[in-house]
């Protein structure tokens, strides 16, 4: 346990001197595997990682979810999400910053990232809010927090990466975020109402749209509502239309998505050869990196099994007879905190490995594990609008630019309460994740 | 100088080239691969195997490009700090140098395992493609990331300008 202590510290050192976390998490496995094994076993366990995790069938949803995300982006879908719900919203009091959660839960359907996210959904409603005198902390605020919903509400990068790590049904992961995710966009239009309602002053009401520009608007989307519904309805079987069954395996969805995306850009005439080439090559690079924590954080977890860490920690919550709530409340909160310093999926990668088999495993204490990914989601989407460094408010201070983190803290505060308050409800109710999954087939 | 910069910048498009085309090739098979199955029950047999080769290009082509111009995820938590006392360039000398130092250790290893496949003969379920391949291809791929972060950390050191226009 001594030596696992150690390689967290030592990774904790080198990722805060701007070594990539990659490095950072590999250099540390490959030298404490080194030291529990041999120089040779520690070198091939390296190599072996290095040809298998980038051939490993299950994580091509990976690059093709993001694909899907980049392709409807360029197909100019998020300025229309967010017309869409302006049309709607826009006339209550604080009704663009309504609007900008449902098209941030909108988006989050076809990206599985909450930066890109938070960033896409600024440059679109952050003019429209000031536009309308909204104060910069409630519009800053309500784009940072919507931004979060990227990585519950299906398809997520982050479930994806869960589902691998500890062979959990990826599809009945994605379904299983779909009432969480959907409470998220319930709690923070409450947060909205809460804050308008304080200050008045704050989100002052639009014109009301009439109902020919609300069918205009949802006819702009209606394309990417399908697809939506084809990559969720494939993957949760539903879609079985007599001789066409279309059921899918995450990684098929992901193929779909990203093809049906790559049309509908393609037929609005936005996608030049030019472009695509950077969409694919931006889908590329990301995929990259992201492989490169993955096979790094892979290391770090065989070196923290050989060191016996996942053992002892059982051991440790056997011997002292901890409640299973306690055992949870800890892990939760070490989440919190480890979201202050690392981004999303490495906290993910770094930690799971060891808590999961305490909470979830065989002989643990006897979570569900498709409830305990949505739990660790949802504090990781927490972590990301948590002072001082929430990831997502510094995403959208690059973006926006003149709005000082302070501001952006003060606004995002009850919106954070509210994630406090729906985490609080999905550990005292696993029913909310747990109850579509197990109305699935397959 | 000059010429030697603009003849590597122009041959690191080829492995992105690469990339971008495993990456299309992945979309299309997979949707293909569902329509086929879908509509006249008959999926793609060797989809499974093209994929895994396809990811393994996609993912090591532009490992190359991006280290060198540094893009992997990192922290910048104490970049103030480290600005401040005006040892930013050499943290990030050291990083590249060590980064690229330590990949040594791995790509010989996975040319071994290349060269054990090979002599053992295997291959493909389907296709009957030999596995080496793609084991070498990830050795050379590692290699050339070592390569490239060394370069990195040299650039830092004596012509730091280099860079700035990717930063």
């Amino acid at each position: 346990m001594t030596e696992s202590l150690i390689g967290f510290g030592a990774v904790l050192v080198l990722v805060l001197l701007r070594m990539p976390i990659a490095f950072a998490m590999g250099l540390v496995g490959m030298i404490g595997f080194m030291l529990e094994t041999s120089f040779r076993g520690s070198i091939s366990m390296v190599a072996r990682l290095m040809i298998d995790a980038s051939q490993d069938y299950g994580l091509s949803v990976v690059p093709l979810f993001i694909l899907m995300g980049l392709f409807v982006n360029k197909g100019g879908i998020s300025r229309e999400l967010y017309q869409v719900s302006n049309a709607f919203l826009g006339h209550f009091r604080g009704g663009l910053a309504m609007a900008t959660i449902v098209a941030c839960g909108g988006f989050a359907a076809i990206s599985g990232s909450s930066l890109a996210t938070a960033a896409t959904m600024s440059k679109v409603a952050m003019p429209e809010m000031r536009k309308f005198g909204y104060a910069d902390s409630l519009s800053t605020a309500s784009i940072a927090a919507g931004g979060t919903l990227g990585i519950l509400i299906p398809p997520s990068v982050i479930l994806v990466i869960y589902g691998l790590l500890t062979e959990t049904s990826i599809g009945k992961l994605f379904i299983a975020g779909i009432i969480p995710g959907f409470l998220g966009i319930v709690f923070y239009l409450i947060a909205v109402k809460y804050s308008v309602t304080r200050n008045p002053e704050a989100g002052p009401a639009g014109p009301r749209a009439t109902r020919e520009e609300r069918i205009q608007a949802l006819l702009g989307v209606w394309a990417v509502l399908l697809l939506f519904f084809l990559v969720i309805g494939g993957l949760y079987g539903v879609l079985n239309f007599w001789p066409i069954n279309l059921a899918f395996s995450p990684t098929e969805a992901a193929g779909m998505g990203a093809a049906g995306a790559f049309l509908i850009a393609l037929f609005r005439g936005s996608l030049s050869f030019k472009e695509t080439f950077e969409v694919l090559r931006e889908t590329s690079i990301t995929t990259a990196s992201l492989f490169s924590v993955l096979i790094g954080a892979w290391i770090f977890s065989n070196f923290v099994n050989v060191a016996g860490l996942p053992e002892a920690l059982r051991g440790a919550v056997t011997a002292y007879d901890v409640p299973p709530w306690v055992v949870m409340a800890l892990i939760l909160a070490i989440y919190i905190v480890l979201g202050c310093i690392f981004e999303s999926l490495s906290m993910l990668l770094l930690t799971v490995p060891i808590f999961f088999p305490l909470v979830a495993g065989e002989g643990g204490l006897g979570f569900d594990p498709i409830w305990f990914g949505i739990i660790v989601v949802v504090v990781t989407e927490i972590s990301l609008i948590t002072p001082p460094v929430g990831l997502n408010v510094f995403v959208l201070k690059g973006v926006v630019g003149d709005v000082s983190t302070g501001t952006v803290f003060k606004g995002v505060t009850p919106f954070w309460v509210m994630d406090i308050l729906r985490l609080a409800l999905l550990l005292a109710i696993p029913a909310l994740a747990l109850y579509l999954p197990s109305h699935m087939s397959g | 100088m000059t010429q030697l910069a603009n003849l590597i910048r122009m041959a690191a498009q080829l492995p992105i080239f690469m990339s971008c085309v495993a990456l299309f090739f992945l979309m299309v098979m997979t949707f293909c691969d569902v329509i086929l199955r879908s509509t006249i029950n008959a999926p793609i047999e060797a989809a499974t195997e093209l994929t895994r080769m396809s990811m393994a290009i996609l993912v090591f082509s532009v490992m190359p490009v991006m280290s060198f111009q540094g893009g992997h995820i990192n922290v910048d938590l104490l970049d103030g700090l480290f600005d401040r006392l005006r040892l930013d360039r050499w943290r990030d000398v050291v990083i590249s140098l060590a980064c690229g130092v330590m990949l040594y250790w791995p790509a010989s290893r996975v040319v071994v395992l290349a060269e054990r496949a090979r002599s053992y003969g295997d291959v493909t379920e389907y296709l009957n493609w030999p596995v080496f391949y793609v084991s070498w291809f990830i050795a050379i791929l590692t290699f050339l990331t070592m390569g490239a972060l060394i370069l990195r950390g040299l650039v830092l050191i004596f012509a730091p300008q280099m860079l700035e226009p990717a930063k």
